[in-house]
């Protein structure tokens, strides 16, 4: 699995497309890390079903005064290191360029 | 030659900037200001770059939109700074064009000049739960990046003052 990372609307989802057809990829992990109780599960079962997942980048600026948003942004940074960590390789997209930070593509 | 400066809030895009402009000039420096000044913060900030400039022979252009007519002398080094505030200004302004003229404004903006220098902002990695206005500023601003960085010849991100290149390399 490939695992593409990096700020909102940088152009991860553009990239992603050119690695694997469109069934073997799944775009915004960071959403369906809400409500989650076991993170780690998800992570191992969405990498085991998808050729590329991308999630944004969510843990900069301020921490969220709205304790239900807090929470959501805490679960997607926690399960974006847990999809990293099962990647071959992991991509951050910025401004549109890709930079591999670790692992090699296949 | 076209250099794009992304970086978050006091990363020290505009003392990286200026330092990167004066090094490799040519022709007349123009620093173009972008910043509306609204209030007593905007004033401050604007004085303490006024005074960071102080003394390097900029001659100031402020354009708050509409930069495709911003009165620069041909063949010279600019430094626009920053997209983050023109993009402000172009989507919420009085007269603003949106995200297009953005955009194109750099893009006439660089034909008039031998080194462009563009100093813009990393707002997106705080979060995803926006909606409205933020929600449609953070995408403006994200293609708008993504936009520059296709015609740049080199891309920086400011860490901490340090300048990482995405893109090409630090110009000389």
């Amino acid at each position: 699995m490939i695992f593409v990372t990096g700020p909102l609307f940088s152009g991860k989802a553009e990239y992603a497309r050119t690695l694997c057809p469109e069934d073997e990829l799944l775009l915004n992990a960071h959403e369906l890390a809400d409500g989650t109780s076991d993170l780690a599960a998800l992570a191992e079962e969405l990498a085991a079903k998808y050729a590329v997942i991308t999630a944004a980048e969510v843990g900069g600026g301020i921490v969220p005064i709205d304790p239900v948003q807090r929470v959501q942004r805490e679960a997607a940074g926690r399960l974006s290191c847990l999809l990293a960590a099962r990647a071959d390789a992991v991509v951050r997209v910025f401004c549109g360029i890709p930079t591999v930070i670790r692992g090699e593509l296949p | 030659m076209f250099t794009l400066i992304v970086g978050g809030a006091a990363s020290g895009k505009s003392r990286y900037a200026e330092d990167l402009l004066l090094r490799c000039a040519g022709g007349p420096l123009v620093y173009i200001a972008t910043m509306e000044p609204f209030d007593g913060e905007c004033r401050e900030r604007i004085a303490r770059h006024r005074a960071m400039r102080a003394g390097k022979g900029f001659r100031t252009v402020e354009r708050y939109r509409d930069l495709a007519n911003a009165d620069v002398p041909a063949g010279c080094t600019a430094l626009l700074e920053d997209v983050g505030n023109l993009t402000a200004n172009e989507l919420y302004g009085p007269g603003g064009a949106g995200e297009e003229a953005v955009v194109l404004g750099v893009e006439a903006l660089f034909k008039k000049c031998h080194t462009l220098v563009v100093v813009s902002n990393d707002t997106n990695s705080g979060g995803a739960e926006y909606e409205g206005d933020t929600d449609r500023y953070l995408r403006a601003l994200g293609n708008i990046n993504r936009a520059l960085a296709e015609r740049a010849d080199n891309v920086a991100e400011l860490v901490c003052g340090v300048a990482v290149y995405h893109k090409g390399r630090e110009p000389h």
